[in-house]
């Protein structure tokens, strides 16, 4: 009960928050803003009536099980799906708006590299595609294969890494064009606890030198690295706040037991 | 064993397939297509080839063996036309509005018959018939042949006296001595570039969408219409490298005619690599996976295979059926580049098969690149 209670509270001062954000939005910095945001397939609502912002330089975690919608929500924010009904901002430009693409990088689900391609063949190309003339690739690549270690495999076939490699490779090619924001949709999905917690390492350093990220996830207790997070559950959004925040609200000690103890007071829809 | 675990797989098996529409169509309607375009394109003989005839025959029309034996040409093979002019008559033969010429000599009849009452003195080329045909392609020109040697035949044995007529064939508009592997190699060229096009689309463009790469792409600053672009360049240079290859072989191995452009055919079959390409972009929307993408093959190659005029003209196709034939690309790809090896034709004469390569050219690519652009 007393829990109960303390959620309502919680989502009042929520609503204020909203209010006084709206009048603050000019001089504070959103690189991420939507509102209501809606996508329907046929019926089947995936996201609905979605609002959030992401704050410039934070790691924004949005959690929640498989089909919650969160790959739907990064989708819309990529260009990929066109909204049904509510709007999105990026980097303070409504979407859509073909401008904001070379400006944000997209981890998708997938591994998205060309299996029959090397390392450097992959980070050529999409280099290519985002205008980077060869001297900058050429820089860039070596930057970025430092970072996730991979040095030696530049000619490497992606066929030919492990599962683990290719994973890291995609994460290159995500931050060859040096963008200021990320929209990276788990991109811890298989891959073993060792890599997962060198890319939340990766995370948390990109995100001290200014980078603003959007990242996607249901495995619950890697968010903690997360400076925000968002639970969703069948397409909305049912709490937002600091990790150690939603852990004191609940009275619990994992993300899993928030996420659950939310999940209980929205109850079924 | 036991029975009912072999039974358990069986029943798996067909309630797998019993979700999978795409196979259940390629179990029943792909034999079913291929069944009905064979038998119906085989069976099919050649019927309706313009041939001009030119009768300069002087004798009285009642008495004229001309005339007679105009009348008893097989009007279903051929469609007759008359001229008075040979050169005009040529002319059309050569601009591809028929087939060919059936010239008869001033004298024929009164030479026929005076050679019959058994003067020698009659010069042989006054009992000739001279056929000019276009022996491209040598399943139009063999009945056409057959057909006027069939009408002197019955002509001659209706009147009831040995009488010597000659058919002269041998001299050729277009394609002396062309043999049956001259006509099918660059038929044969279009159909393969055609196939390996849209195929090898088909299967990157769904590897493309599987394996998120296309996701990367089109949150990316590339336009839709680049990447199509992008892939067209592409398969237009492979289908080039494919076409030439796939030549010098016919030329080396077969010693097939070319007697025009090389150049030219290279640029009609690099624009049907391009529709192809287009083609296979739109099937990829409909396949998820690899495997499915190999599925829609035999619709792909059955239909140009038989009925764009690689083995047996269009003019052998049912009158029914050729719709189909001209909805396909490799129709005009393949009478475009036959045209250009076989009768050394220019630009200023394939320009109508141009036109419609470059019209299937930019409707898939066009529908291609809408295609990509979709957003829901």
């Amino acid at each position: 009960m007393r829990l109960r209670e303390a959620l309502r509270v919680r989502q009042a001062s929520a609503i204020i928050d909203e209010k006084g954000l709206v009048q603050a939005a000019v001089s504070m910095k959103d690189d991420v803003c939507i509102r209501d945001l809606e996508k329907d397939f046929g019926g089947f609502k995936a996201v609905n009536k979605l609002s959030l912002r992401v704050k410039h330089g934070e790691i924004y975690g949005l959690l929640g099980p498989n089909g919650a919608g969160k790959t739907t929500v990064i989708r819309m924010l990529c260009g990929l799906l066109r909204p049904s009904s509510g709007e999105a901002c990026v980097l303070n430009v409504k979407l859509p708006d073909p401008g904001v693409a070379s400006q944000v990088g997209y981890m998708p689900q997938e591994l998205a590299l060309y299996l029959g391609l090397t390392v450097h063949e992959n980070l050529a190309f999409y280099g290519e595609v985002f205008g980077l003339s060869k001297r900058q690739i050429d820089a860039r690549e070596q930057e970025l294969l430092r970072l996730v270690d991979l040095e030696a495999s530049r000619d490497t076939l992606i066929d030919q890494l492990s599962g683990g490699m290719q994973h890291r490779i995609s994460l290159a090619c995500t931050l060859l064009h040096e963008p200021q924001l990320l929209f990276l949709d788990e991109p811890t999905v298989g891959v073993d606890p060792d890599l997962r917690a060198s890319f939340w390492r990766y995370f948390e350093g990109l995100r001290d030198a200014g980078i603003t990220i959007l990242v996607t996830t249901h495995y619950m207790d890697e968010a903690r690295h997360c400076d925000r997070i968002g639970f969703m559950r069948e397409g909305r959004l049912i709490a937002e706040g600091a990790p150690r925040e939603l852990l004191e609200l609940t009275h619990t000690d994992s993300l899993e037991d928030a996420f659950l103890a939310y999940s209980r007071t929205e109850g079924p829809q | 064993m036991k029975v009912s675990r072999a039974f358990a797989v069986t029943k798996r098996v067909l309630r797998d397939l019993k979700n999978d529409r795409r196979t259940l169509v390629l179990i029943f309607v792909a034999p079913l297509l291929v069944m009905t375009i064979f038998g119906v394109a085989f069976t099919g003989d050649v019927k309706d080839v313009r041939v001009i005839v030119v009768n300069n025959d002087i004798a009285a029309a009642s008495s004229s063996l001309s005339d007679k034996i105009i009348s008893n040409l097989d009007t279903n093979v051929l469609n007759v036309a008359y001229s008075n002019n040979e050169g005009d008559a040529v002319a059309q033969v050569q601009n591809g509005s028929a087939y060919a010429v059936i010239v008869f000599p001033s004298h024929f009849t009164q030479s026929v018959q005076a050679r019959a009452s058994g003067q020698t003195s009659v010069a042989q080329e006054n009992t000739t018939i001279s056929l000019l045909a276009d022996k491209s392609n040598v399943n139009v020109a063999n009945p056409i042949i057959a057909a006027v040697n069939k009408a002197v035949v019955q002509t001659t044995q209706s009147q009831g006296r040995q009488l010597t007529v000659l058919v002269d064939a041998s001299n050729a508009i277009y394609g002396a001595n062309a043999r049956f592997i001259d006509f099918f190699v660059p038929g044969i060229i279009s159909v393969a570039v055609w196939q390996l096009t849209t195929l090898l689309t088909l299967i990157s463009f769904v590897g493309e969408r599987s394996s998120g790469t296309l996701f990367r792409l089109l949150a990316s600053p590339l336009k839709e219409s680049e990447l199509v672009a992008g892939y067209a360049l592409a398969f237009g240079a492979i289908g080039t490298t494919q076409s030439a290859v796939l030549l010098a072989v016919g030329v080396l191995l077969f010693n097939i005619t070319i007697v025009g452009n090389v150049i030219l055919a290279f640029g009609v079959i690099a624009l049907l690599a391009i529709v192809s390409e287009g083609l296979g972009i739109l099937l990829s929307s409909l396949a998820r996976r690899e495997a499915q993408a190999i599925q829609f093959l035999p619709f792909v190659v059955l239909p140009a295979f038989l009925l764009s005029g690689v083995f047996w003209p269009i003019e052998a196709i049912p009158t029914w059926l050729r719709p189909v034939s001209y909805v396909l690309p490799t129709t005009y790809a393949v009478e475009a580049v036959r045209s250009v090896t076989l009768r050394g034709w220019g630009l200023d004469k394939i320009y109508p098969d141009v036109v419609a390569l470059l019209i299937f050219a930019s409707v898939f690519l066009v529908l291609a690149t809408l295609l990509l652009r979709r957003r829901d």
